[in-house]
């Protein structure tokens, strides 16, 4: 049988030969600049996908009936769309290439557009306007959060006095 | 195209902020719901959800407010530097709300088995709190429930008319109702009976064996009519249901009985039918004794006649003399018949039966040679004058104390006794004898006319009848009671006036 120091000393040399003898094909893959994208993206679509699921089992658990889970229902749906709306405009942006901003001043962008269409532009202005989405989402979020509050300190009073 | 970028910069700031104050309004509205139920596995869970949207929020805003105000500052090398931590932070959080929120339905359904079992464990401590407060006294409730209980069952038990009869499966006997007692003639206290068994009593064992095999097979049986003996070696009709008692234990299944004493009803619709033959008897008898009796009537007056002409030496006399014996017994028979079927005029009056009976006895002892028997009387001097014919009701009396006579031999003992039934205050008369009995097989033809069981010529079966006719005739009854080798009662009943 080998003593364990043996095997400790043994274990702790070939580490240090990897260092040391390291060749090019031992390294770990690099990241390129597009992955974060990538990796950003399927954020958005994972984000979708848990939103979607939660409005799916409040419908299904019947809990939406009761108004505060109904605001929450809300709010998940308007997570969703800000999330669509946002992965668009990171795709207009990053991937297609086809809108070129250009900062003019403080106060002004120029949008180039290299297919000439001025409703993709407008549509991408407005896109921008992301937190017109995002707010009213957190906005339900509160209330429903609020509602669920008051009605549980209801429930807890009438079973109090009663 | 050229756009101003005012909008984007108010809506990206103002909307940034706002995010920042919502999410941390939504973390804090979760901490006090959370405060109000620590326990509440959705709120925890909601708890994450706003911690992680928090972080989120200030991780997207703050890198949107720094790229803003960089940009406006311009300040853009800065904010290239920044950027890519930003965009990472941010789209960490990105997963993690996601990554939380997608436990929402898994978390809901542990939180409902948690609600569930925790509802189950508070009642179930509810009822041991209770109980263990109460046991006592519920112990105590229950207990008494259980006193009323097995008292009214044992009351209905003890006052039930009926026989309620309890056997293992061999018939032993287990437990007996007092009726039960009552019937069989035993005395709870002194003949105990339990360990006997119920085949005993039963007149007729072979039904008994049909009986215990149908309630093997079938595990009841309903109603059958058996016999039943009593301590007095009477055997009694009953009517008997049983079914086996379902237990848990195949050893200790108990048969209960439910048994009816229908002795007495059995007697009176024998009685009935042997009023009903009596009294078609009775109309046969009456249309016979109205057709002979005119030419009865007729063959005497002749005969009457022919007598009066002819000489008391002379053969022709002695043979006229016979014709007109003979008539006046058909005669007597004919009247005789007619009592019986209630036809003869009766002469009803006011009269002391105590009376009426001593003249019977004077004339009995007159004509009979009774000095070795002995007559008991026991007179109830609450007995009033009654309507009777004094005549008809003394041919009563002579053919019961007669007979009387003729079954204890020559020597004996006869009582007579009066009574006042309760509570209609008819009068009754007993005359019993400890004479040889009369069978049992002759005791429903006793007031048959022409029905004796004395040689041919002793008697001419009439007696009896002609008592029951005159009794029935003054609206009574008269009954009769015999055990051979004891002795016979009859039982006269008469109407208060």
């Amino acid at each position: 049988m080998i003593p364990m120091r043996s095997a400790l000393s043994f274990f702790a040399f070939s580490i240090a030969g990897l260092f040391v003898f390291a060749d090019p094909a031992l390294a770990t893959q690099t990241h390129g600049q597009p992955e974060g994208l990538y990796v950003h993206q399927m954020a958005h679509i994972f984000f979708i996908i848990s939103m979607w699921s939660l409005e799916f089992w409040l419908r299904q658990r019947n809990l939406t009936k009761e108004r505060g889970w109904r605001y929450i229902q809300i709010a998940a749906v308007l997570f969703i769309v800000w999330n669509i709306d946002a992965a668009a405009v990171h795709f207009l942006d990053e991937y297609l290439d086809i809108l070129g901003i250009t900062k003019i001043d403080l106060w002004h962008i120029k949008i180039d557009n290299s297919q000439g269409q001025d409703s993709i532009t407008i549509l991408y202005y407005l896109m921008k306007l992301d937190h017109l989405l995002c707010v009213p989402a957190m906005f339900f979020l509160y209330f429903g959060l609020k509602t669920i509050l008051k009605n549980t300190r209801t429930a807890a009073g009438v079973k109090t006095e009663s | 195209m050229i756009i101003s970028s005012i909008p984007i910069l108010i809506v990206d700031l103002i909307g940034s902020f706002l995010m920042i104050v919502l999410s941390f309004l939504s973390l804090r509205i979760v901490f006090k719901l959370r405060k109000q139920d620590n326990d509440n596995l959705i709120w925890t869970y909601l708890w994450w959800i706003c911690l992680a949207l928090s972080c989120f929020a200030v991780s997207r805003s703050a890198g949107h407010i720094l790229k803003d105000l960089l940009l406006i500052a311009d300040q853009k090398p800065f904010w290239n530097i920044v950027r890519p931590f930003s965009g990472a932070i941010n789209t960490f959080m990105f997963i993690v709300v996601g990554a939380v929120t997608l436990f929402f339905e898994r978390i809901w359904k542990i939180y409902q088995l948690i609600r569930k079992d925790r509802q189950a464990l508070q009642s179930a401590h509810k009822e041991l709190v209770f109980l263990n407060q109460n046991l006592e006294k519920l112990v105590e409730k229950r207990t008494n429930a259980l006193s009323v209980s097995e008292y009214k069952y044992r009351k209905i038990f003890e006052v039930s008319k009926d026989i309620i009869l309890v056997t293992g499966k061999n018939g032993k006997i287990v437990n007996l109702n007092p009726s039960g007692y009552n019937l069989l003639g035993l005395d709870r206290e002194t003949d105990g009976i339990e360990n006997r068994n119920i085949s005993d009593f039963i007149a007729e064992p072979e039904n008994w064996r049909d009986v215990m095999a149908s309630i093997q097979n079938e595990r009841s049986i309903s109603v059958v009519e058996l016999g039943i003996i009593a301590s007095d070696g009477a055997v009694k009709r009953i009517l008997l249901s049983g079914s086996m008692a379902e237990t848990s234990d195949d050893e200790s299944e108990t048969i209960h009985f439910l048994i009816k004493d229908i002795e007495q009803r059995k007697l009176m619709e024998e009685q009935l039918a042997q009023a009903d033959k009596l009294a078609s008897i009775g109309e046969l008898s009456s249309g016979v004794a109205h057709e002979i009796n005119n030419p009865l009537g007729v063959i005497l007056g002749y005969t009457q006649l022919l007598l009066r002409g002819e000489k008391n030496t002379s053969e022709r006399y002695v043979d006229l003399k016979t014709i007109e014996k003979h008539v006046r017994s058909c005669k007597t028979i004919v009247e005789d018949l007619l009592s019986f079927s209630r036809k003869s005029e009766t002469q009803k009056e006011m009269l002391d039966i105590h009376l009426i009976i001593e003249d019977v006895l004077t004339f009995v002892q007159h004509h009979s040679d009774i000095e070795h028997i002995v007559i008991e009387k026991e007179y109830n001097p609450g007995v009033q004058p009654l309507l009777v014919d004094e005549k008809k009701i003394k041919q009563v009396l002579i053919n019961l104390v007669v007979n009387a006579i003729h079954a204890v031999g020559t020597k004996g003992r006869i009582w007579i006794s009066t009574d006042l039934s309760e509570p209609a205050g008819d009068l009754i008369v007993k005359v019993k004898d400890d004479g040889h009995g009369i069978e049992k097989k002759h005791l429903k033809n006793i007031f048959d006319p022409f029905f004796t069981t004395k040689p041919t010529g002793e008697g001419t079966g009439l007696g009896l009848s002609v008592s029951y006719g005159i009794i029935k005739n003054h609206g009574g009854h008269i009954f009769v009671d015999s055990k051979t080798g004891v002795g016979t009662t009859f039982t006269v009943t008469l109407p208060a006036v």
